[in-house]
């Protein structure tokens, strides 16, 4: 065989196995044809729940899979695959806002109203006014839509709520001699006096290393407790438009109560090195007589506690709740925004993945309808609902509000700062943060 | 050259390459993957050095803690927790501060006090080392945070306050405060780096969870994939615990293969991981495979062009020495073959002259002097026509013709010896359906006319030769395959002799002595032709049974009104010029044979057959004759006057030109013009001849005589005025006859 032939005959190997191999790359690319799967990410924050019939569930977000998993297998109009990214509770602006117009950005958030309802005046979240049918807006608390209700939209989805208020330790408060305060199965409210009473009596007869009630402001964790405890002297908190108005005799009054239970003793010392997670270990190590809970955090105490509304503008003291939920964001893909519309649709018809919600306060009455009996004090904390204030107002920039919150506080307890002066800044550093943020607001159409 | 014999090497060799381009890879690869490790190595000893140097910063800043709290006046616990408060304000390292007492009571910063049933924080300094760190884990004990954190721990050796004494001081610090210090990228962010602790849980990682809830285990994802090499889970997790530096390699659960490098930090019971996934190790490799790719190719085909140039060379050197060894032998043989009967002529002559009185013996010598010198022209008409065959100047008669005309000459003119032989000759013409042909009749009948006489020499007494022809018209192309063979009973040929049948001075030597007085150029010459025709000739043949050769030719159809009935002149050698064989067909393919004797004997009977008849002798008859070879014309003119004929020789052009000029009008008859002389030649002569002014000039018969016989050679005679050509040797009976003709006035 002369050379050539050889030659020719690798050209013909070549060009048959570069036919072969391209021949295989087309029957490849035409059996890709078929319908494109169609991505949905959710994202929640890491968050403990409780359910009353499945103690499997311990993270809210096992529930959230399940709900993917059950739209996935039902959903006709697309192949839908529905992925459940868990983030820290510390991680919101980072897992959403940061992660706008990229692959990651979420289609679906989870989470806290007071947390997330700064995106809604980014103009991403979706009014989902369309979802709501008159079964399911009948079948919601109407305290729940109100609080995630915009200029008569409501851009979240309520799931559950808790409800926070105060809770003291019975064995210190019979230590003091404070037994006559103690009630079983009541959330309790006390008067102003009752309250400086049971302070002062607290802060003389606790034994060492006790400490009558939290107090903290090293950083903002927890600030709506702090804020809530500012009406306890008659405060409205926020005026009519929604803008902190503490500059007003109830509003200096409450600050000048905690800064001299600074000097009475009430908090422990230099609370305002301390944080929510610091005055949480002291009460549950049995150092805190008073402390923040909520509907579902009770239980880890058993009946060591009584419950009371904080100090409030009336004898019956206030609360304040979360309403978790769902948003929906618009990435700009109208079949993704319809999709997780069809989503919460889907959610909301489905009777048993709403039962998901029984640990605390389901947003469905049906739910707790079904479970409240079941659901630790469940009543006491439905009951309660008139009591619950606002804590919000509305505000389009809740982060940046909170930033500046704490440090006034701090700044108080120190006493750097006197009543009128820490009235003075809330109002206007806090202020000057919802005008920006009302006139960065952007809601989507 | 057998080319099938190279396969295996070339194979060979391929595979050698092949094996030592695998062998080169494999140390290549090693030898980076070996660098790349020893990088992962520096890394890691880089990045450990780092960690070390934040812990020691840690554990430094606690030392400074501990001493300001020496320096403080406090008296109690209480004043103690409100201090180490301040000292946790103030510092932006740790969240906490803790005192730990001799009874295990731990107390914090944010005034909170652990029980020693509540906590197992001072098992960290369990293995005596004064300073210590953990990873936060509320199994340990539940302190103030749940976020991810490390506990930094010193020995205190002489703190007391009140009745307690302090055996350490901790610092709680959120581990996303250091993380970034201590998560390094590395290979363009490709390998990652994080630290575990002996449970496998991250101190550092890419994917940092911050709180504990949230928090991933190393074991897990191991777990969850798999490790390679028949490492197990509980090798990676007692390394790691003992301390060791090793390397592993896993696929985890996403399918992603990493090499893992583990290096301990001093002081802790961490161990730092460089992860780094195989594809940087592969692409680290790439540009090495590319360039040794790259340089395989170039050298590779650098080796083959060179091969490919040597292989052309050593083809042209082996061809030409090849075809000098072919003339070399061809030579030879042409000197053996032509000395042969020449030193039978010499020989001959030299009995002749002895024997000048002895009319009996003259006449034998005679007879051989003619089969000798009948042989010697015919191999000389062979040689020629080898060498124009081999020089491609043999150019093949394009004329309609009849096959079964050619088929019936070449068969008759072979009877009689068939005959003698008492050979049972069969011919098999059936299959002639389109006899009618468009080609070289004459070449056509000389292949044939070879094998047949080729058949008839080695055919014994008695035995079968068969020819048949067959055809089959192919309708595309209006042509029609002729498929002839001949078939004999003869010795039959070997193999070896087989591949040589057509070589030119072959021949088999065997005992026959008869079968070897041709010249060994027939079988080359058909084989030629048959090439030059577009067809092929082909032999079976088995020792001893016989031999059968095929010629297949595919010739145009012709049409049958065109074919002119094929006479016995035109079968025969066809070199251009008429040489005697051509034009005694039967004497030639005799001679062909080697069987002079009967060539002879036709010579003889032609020449007979030309001799002037009586009445012709009776006239004056006057030739010129222009020859400078004084023999040759002394031959010529006693042939002539022999015959009857009035001689006039010149020597050279020139003369001859003088001499017809100066004789009388009409007095020549033919003018016999040699072409190659002195002072002018034939062509030259003839050309002058005809420009005289006299009215024979023209007319007369002027013939070429010259042992140039080439076409060419024709065609100039011709252009020259010439009107014949008479090949040397001289055909004397066609010469004869010729002049005969001339005389007659045809």
């Amino acid at each position: 065989m002369a050379p050539d032939s050889w030659v020719r005959r690798a050209v013909l190997l070549s060009l048959a196995c570069i036919l072969a191999l391209s021949t295989l790359v087309g029957c490849s690319a035409a059996s890709n044809g078929s319908e494109e799967q169609l991505h949905l990410l959710i994202k929640v924050p890491r968050t403990g729940h409780d359910v009353v019939f499945d103690d499997s569930i311990t993270q809210v977000d096992q529930v959230i899979e399940k709900m993917a998993d059950a739209f996935e297998e039902s959903y006709e109009k697309v192949p839908v695959d529905v992925e459940v990214e868990v983030f820290e509770q510390n991680q919101y602006d980072a897992a959403i806002a940061e992660a706008f117009d990229t692959v990651h950005s979420p289609d679906i958030v989870y989470g806290d109203y007071f947390n997330m309802s700064t995106y809604i005046h980014t103009g991403r979240v979706v009014p989902l006014d369309d979802v709501i049918t008159d079964d399911i807006r009948s079948d919601v608390f109407d305290y729940l839509w109100d609080m995630s209700t915009i200029d008569g939209r409501v851009y979240m989805m309520p799931y559950l709520a808790r409800q926070n208020i105060l809770a003291y330790n019975k064995e210190l408060f019979t230590q003091a001699g404070l037994e006559r305060f103690i009630q079983e199965g009541t959330i309790q409210s006390w008067t102003k006096d009752e309250w400086a009473e049971i302070l002062d009596t607290l802060a003389e007869k606790l034994p060492e290393s006790c400490y009558p009630m939290m107090m903290y402001a090293a950083s903002s964790q927890g600030d709506t407790h702090i804020m809530t405890l500012l009406r306890s002297s008659g405060s409205r908190f926020f005026d009519d438009d929604g803008h902190f108005a503490l500059s007003t005799p109830e509003g200096i009054e409450a600050l000048r109560w905690i800064q001299e239970g600074v000097d009475r003793g009430w908090f422990p010392p230099h609370s305002e090195n301390l944080e929510i997670e610091d005055c949480s270990s002291l009460f549950r190590q049995g150092q805190l007589a008073i402390y923040m809970v909520n509907n579902a955090s009770i239980g880890r105490y058993g009946d060591t506690i009584g419950l009371v509304n904080f100090p409030g503008p009336d004898e019956d003291g206030c609360a304040t709740t979360f309403v978790s939920g769902f948003e929906v964001l618009d990435n700009g893909d109208p079949i993704r925004v319809q999709v997780a519309k069809d989503f919460l649709s889907f959610v909301y018809g489905e009777e048993d993945l709403l039962d998901y919600s029984a640990g605390t306060l389901p947003a469905s009455i049906p739910v707790s309808e079904r479970y409240g009996k079941d659901i630790q004090a469940f009543d006491l904390f439905l009951n309660n609902r008139e009591n619950v204030v606002d804590f919000t107002g509305s505000n389009p920039d809740t982060r940046a509000v909170r930033e500046i919150f704490y440090t006034c506080i701090h700044e108080l307890l120190l006493g750097n700062l006197s009543p009128e002066e820490t009235a003075a800044r809330i109002d206007a550093l806090c202020n000057q943060a919802i005008d920006e943020g009302e006139a960065a607001s952007t809601l989507h159409e | 050259m057998n080319k099938k014999r190279y396969i295996p090497i070339f194979g060979i060799a391929i595979i050698i390459m092949i094996a030592a381009v695998c062998i080169y890879m494999n140390l290549l690869s090693q030898t980076v993957a070996g660098n790349l490790m020893s990088s992962v190595d520096e890394i890691s000893r880089h990045d450990v050095e780092s960690i070390e140097g934040a812990l020691d910063n840690s554990y430094a800043r606690l030392e400074s803690v501990a001493k300001r709290m020496a320096v403080y006046d406090v008296e109690t616990i209480q004043e103690a927790q409100e201090q180490m408060n301040l000292e946790a304000a103030s510092s932006a390292l740790f969240n906490a501060i803790y005192l730990l007492d001799s009874e295990g009571y731990l107390y914090s910063s944010s005034y909170v006090r652990f029980d020693p049933d509540e906590h197992a924080y001072d098992e960290m300094m369990a293995d005596g080392r004064d300073h210590f760190v953990m990873l936060y884990d509320d199994a340990n004990g539940k302190l103030e945070t749940t976020k991810e954190s490390l506990i930094y721990g010193i020995r205190l050796s002489n703190m007391a306050i009140g009745e307690h004494d302090f055996v350490a001081l901790l610092g709680r610090g959120d581990l996303s405060l250091i993380r970034d210090q201590l998560l390094i990228e590395s290979f363009d962010s490709q390998g990652i780096s994080s630290v575990v602790n002996n449970q496998g849980y991250y101190i550092v990682s890419a994917s940092p969870a911050t709180d504990l809830a949230g928090r991933n285990n190393f074991y897990d994802m191991l777990r969850a994939g798999t490790i390679e090499g028949g490492v197990t889970l509980e090798d990676v997790r007692r390394n790691i615990t003992e301390g060791e530096s090793f390397t592993i390699n896993c696929t985890t659960a996403d399918g992603e293969h990493l090499v893992l490098s583990f290096a301990p930090v001093e002081g802790t019971t961490w161990s730092f991981i460089m992860a780094v996934p195989v594809h940087v190790f592969n692409q680290r490799f790439a540009p090495f495979i590319v360039m040794t790719t790259v340089m395989l190719v170039v050298v590779t085909i650098a080796l083959l062009v060179m091969m490919a140039l040597i292989y052309r060379f050593m083809k042209r050197s082996v061809l030409a020495n090849a075809e000098a060894a072919a003339r070399a032998e061809f030579l030879s043989n042409m000197s053996h073959e032509i000395r042969t009967p020449l030193n039978g002529i010499i020989g001959i002559n030299h009995l002749m002259a002895g024997s000048l009185d002895n009319r009996e013996a003259m006449k034998g010598y005679v007879q051989k002097l003619g089969k000798a010198a009948q042989y010697l022209l015919s191999l000389v008409n062979d040689i020629l026509d080898v060498s124009k065959l081999r020089a491609g100047k043999v150019e093949l008669a394009q004329e309609p013709f009849d096959l079964n005309g050619v088929i019936d000459n070449v068969c008759e003119m072979q009877r009689e010896a068939i005959r003698e032989r008492d050979i049972i000759f069969e011919v098999h013409t059936g299959g002639v359906r389109y006899p009618h042909l468009v080609g070289d009749e004459v070449r056509l009948s000389q292949i044939l006319m070879n094998i047949l006489s080729n058949a008839v020499k080695f055919t014994p007494e008695g035995g079968i030769i068969t020819l048949n022809a067959d055809q089959r018209l192919l309708s595309t192309t209006h042509e029609v395959h002729t498929t002839i063979s001949i078939s004999d009973t003869g010795c039959g040929m070997t193999k070896e002799f087989q591949q040589h049948i057509f070589d030119v001075f072959t021949q088999e030597r065997n005992s026959s002595s008869d079968s070897q007085k041709g010249t060994g150029l027939g079988m080359a010459i058909s084989n030629m032709l048959a090439t030059q025709m577009g067809g092929s000739l082909t032999v079976e043949s088995e020792l001893g049974k016989g031999s059968c050769f095929t010629l297949r030719v595919k010739l145009p159809l012709a049409n049958a009104s065109s074919v002119v009935p094929t006479s016995e002149s035109s079968v025969g050698p066809a070199l251009e010029g008429d040489t005697p064989a051509a034009l005694l067909p039967d004497v030639q393919g005799k001679a062909a044979e080697g069987d002079t004797d009967k060539a002879q004997a036709s010579l003889n009977e032609a020449s007979e057959g030309a001799r002037p008849s009586e009445e012709a002798k009776a006239q004056s008859l006057h030739i010129l004759v222009a020859e400078d070879n004084e023999l040759n014309s002394d031959i010529i003119s006693a042939i002539l006057s022999n015959e009857g004929y009035e001689v006039k020789i010149a020597v050279d052009g020139k003369e001859a030109v003088a001499a017809f000029a100066a004789s009388e009008p009409g007095e020549f008859m033919a003018v016999l013009m040699d072409a190659q002389m002195p002072v002018m030649d034939g062509y030259e002569a003839a050309k002058k001849i005809r420009e005289l002014d006299r009215e024979d000039a023209k007319s007369v018969r002027i013939f070429a005589c010259t042992a140039s016989t080439f076409a060419e050679d024709r065609q100039r005679a011709l252009e020259n005025g010439m009107d014949d050509f008479l090949a040397k040797p001289l055909d004397v009976p066609d010469m004869l006859k010729k002049l005969e003709a001339v005389k007659r006035g045809l």
